[in-house]
């Protein structure tokens, strides 16, 4: 005889009651919609995006007067043209392009040692204080650590303090370009290490011995083996630290004394600053197209399936 | 969404009654009771600030007093005034009630919210007729902003770094031994004008020509300058960052008070004279409107303004208000039209039209 339902445990009577008010709200029928169904809060968010680069790209063709601060009733092109002719904002797109390039190179390169060790060490102790020393510049937020580089390399901070132990005099390490770099490294290496760690875990050991035991150095490995086997980590590490980079405010606006600004620091200065919306919306546009091209050349540099997307099975 | 009236539209007259009693009573130090015309009071009016000394001054000397007065809780919003600039604007845009009731604003952001027609007029507030001319904003109809007190951007120096007594012109800035060590505002604010001047230019050439400023403020790139705002200089100054900086006074006499080397003058070339203001944005419920009308009523009342201002060791809009102790006679205290003379001051007009191009000049200069 058939047991009774009342004689099934608890959690599958919970399950089944679940089954069956899922089935209620989302028929069988149904079925073949579910992917957009799932896709749905995505696409919604997507549609936000669109609305809001909508909205930049119609006050970026108005320009504003001065004498009423309102912005034009009809399109023109005066914001693109005032970037395009404007010393300061090629100076300030050419600091924040260059600035996303070099922290990017930086940023990889000192990620791709500190990802290998914490993937490939036997020692547990090691892994975790990697994993600490990792995740622990997460819980401090970006101002935090930036004001923090202010106490160790200002006039009177811990650095010059210790130069002053030897005698020397003491130096301006803050308020200046390189300072504003280091701070984005600073801040960047985290990211990256994050995205190169799953990459390298995926590489099996076996293949670093059986390169080792085919005669290949340490250094034929890395370059044959685990860094073409990495790349799809190395491009995604890559193109996170270069799109923040790229948008970044307040390192350079804290370290960077003023006098380094990159296009979000122009970007804030017309919208707060200077009340011209337009500008800032022309600016905005700017730097969205900046960074899809940059994304987008990528890409076309390293093919369609950089991120290990659409990778045969 | 928008909040419902619960009473009828306050006529003028209604209003110049209750606000002229609620200053009379508030000066008396009486404290004051619901009026028969009075509408309802709310809970708490919120009035945007600056921080620090900024707010301490505002909160002794007119915000606690008014609450005391009325019974009406005050709230400090401490949002940058840049910033909830653009959100006043959007909620009257978009038909909402303002975030806030008064506006604690420089006069230049100030007008340009007046130009875009979004400045309550303030012109029947009773205690106007107690102010100076100086309360009135220029090339402005009415009274969409009430100016409350003057502040001069005076070159501040670290005394030590100055053996043979204080500097006297702005060409020091070009002194090699500055290098690194000069701090300006990161948009040139009250540094435009007198570069203007060391830069052997005329004032009355502003706005139409100040080649001679950029010429100036180019060599003065060359010194390396830190650019910040208000909180930085004082960092700097007590961090041993800067040696001089061109700067607010009250920032300045804040930084001295806090036990740092500071001292500060006006130099040969003259500087920057501008003020704040209050102000009060349309689309408030009638009822909020009358008491943040209240507000800025009181803020011009002798004993709020003596308070405040002694806080911020300004120069108030009302007649016979005694300067603190240790600003008498102090060129950044000007209190006699001879020492208005020695000051720069350019249309708040003529600085909104132009901020934009200036700044950008500035940046432009600066980021090279």
């Amino acid at each position: 005889m058939r047991p009774t339902t009342s004689r099934y445990p608890l959690i599958w009577r919970v399950l089944d009651g679940l089954e069956a008010a899922a089935a209620r709200l989302w028929p069988r029928r149904f079925t073949r919609a579910t992917p957009v169904l799932m896709l749905a809060p995505s696409l919604l968010l997507v549609l936000l995006l669109v609305i809001g680069l909508v909205e930049l790209g119609d006050s970026s063709l108005r320009e504003l007067d001065t004498s009423t601060f309102r912005l034009s009733a009809t399109w023109t092109g005066a914001n693109y043209l005032k970037i395009a002719t404007s010393g300061l904002y090629w100076t300030v797109i050419w600091k924040s392009l260059f600035g996303a390039l070099v922290v990017t190179a930086l940023s990889l390169i000192l990620a791709f040692p500190y990802a290998y060790m914490m993937v490939r060490t036997r020692s547990g102790l090691l892994r975790k204080l990697l994993l600490v020393a990792l995740f622990l510049p997460f819980f401090i937020g970006q101002v935090v650590r930036a004001y923090g580089w202010l106490i160790i390399l200002g006039n009177q901070g811990v650095v010059n303090d210790l130069l002053g132990l030897v005698g020397v005099a003491p130096v301006r390490l803050l308020y200046n370009y390189p300072a504003v770099l280091f701070g984005l490294v600073q801040y960047m290496l985290p990211f990256a290490v994050l995205m190169l760690a799953p990459a390298l875990t995926a590489i099996p050991a076996e293949l670093e011995a059986a390169a080792a035991s085919l005669g290949a150095n340490w250094v034929k490995t890395l370059t044959r083996v685990v860094l073409p086997l990495a790349r799809p980590g190395l491009i995604g590490a890559g193109l996170v630290v270069l799109t923040l980079t790229l948008t970044d405010f307040a390192m350079p606006a804290i370290l960077g004394g003023g006098s380094q600004d990159f296009i979000a620091n122009a970007i804030y200065d017309q919208f707060f600053r200077t009340s011209d919306q337009g500008l800032g919306s022309a600016l905005a546009l700017v730097l969205v197209a900046i960074g899809s091209l940059l994304v987008g050349a990528v890409f076309t540099l390293f093919g369609a399936g950089t991120l290990a997307m659409g990778r045969q099975r | 969404m928008t909040k419902s009236l619960p009473f009828a539209p306050l006529s003028r007259r209604h209003f110049l009654v209750g606000t002229a009693a609620l200053g009379g009573l508030a000066a008396a130090g009486i404290s004051t009771r619901v009026f028969a015309e009075e509408p309802a009071k709310p809970a708490e009016i919120i009035v945007r600030a600056w921080g620090g000394s900024w707010m301490d001054a505002l909160k002794a000397g007119v915000s606690d007093p008014f609450t005391a007065a009325t019974g009406i809780a005050v709230r400090h919003d401490l949002t940058e005034d840049n910033e909830i600039q653009p959100k006043l604007w959007a909620a009257i845009d978009q038909g909402r009630v303002p975030p806030i009731h008064v506006n604690w604003d420089t006069t230049t952001n100030a007008t340009k919210s007046a130009l875009k027609g979004y400045a309550v007029d303030l012109s029947d507030l009773s205690n106007l007729a107690g102010t100076l001319d100086t309360s009135k904003p220029v090339g402005l109809d009415g009274y969409p902003i009430v100016n409350t007190y003057g502040y001069v951007y005076v070159l501040a120096y670290r005394p030590s770094a100055f053996p043979d007594g204080a500097p006297t012109s702005l060409q020091v800035l070009l002194d090699p031994k500055f290098k690194g060590r000069i701090g300006l505002y990161n948009d040139g604010i009250g540094f435009h004008f007198p570069a203007q001047v060391a830069g052997g230019g005329k004032l009355e050439d502003i706005p139409a020509n100040m080649q001679p400023a950029w010429d100036f403020i180019t060599k003065v790139k060359a010194q390396a300058p830190l650019l910040g705002e208000d909180p930085d200089f004082t960092t700097w100054f007590q961090n041993g960052e800067i040696d001089l900086a061109v700067t607010i006074s009250t920032n300045a006499r804040e930084a001295k008070k806090n036990g740092i080397d500071i001292a500060w003058t006006v130099p040969e070339e003259g500087a920057t004279y501008d003020t704040d203001g209050l102000w009060v944005p349309k689309g408030l419920p009638e009822n909020e409107l009358y008491w943040a009308k209240a507000y800025v009523n009181f803020a011009l009342s002798k004993d709020a303004q003596q308070v405040w201002c002694d806080g911020l060791g300004l120069p108030g809009v009302v007649a016979g208000l005694t300067p603190p102790a240790d600003l008498v006679g102090d060129p950044s205290y000007p209190t006699k039209p001879e020492d208005l003379a020695k000051l720069i001051r350019i249309a708040p007009q003529v600085q909104v039209e132009h901020e934009s191009e200036w700044f950008g000049k500035f940046k432009e200069i600066m980021q090279g």
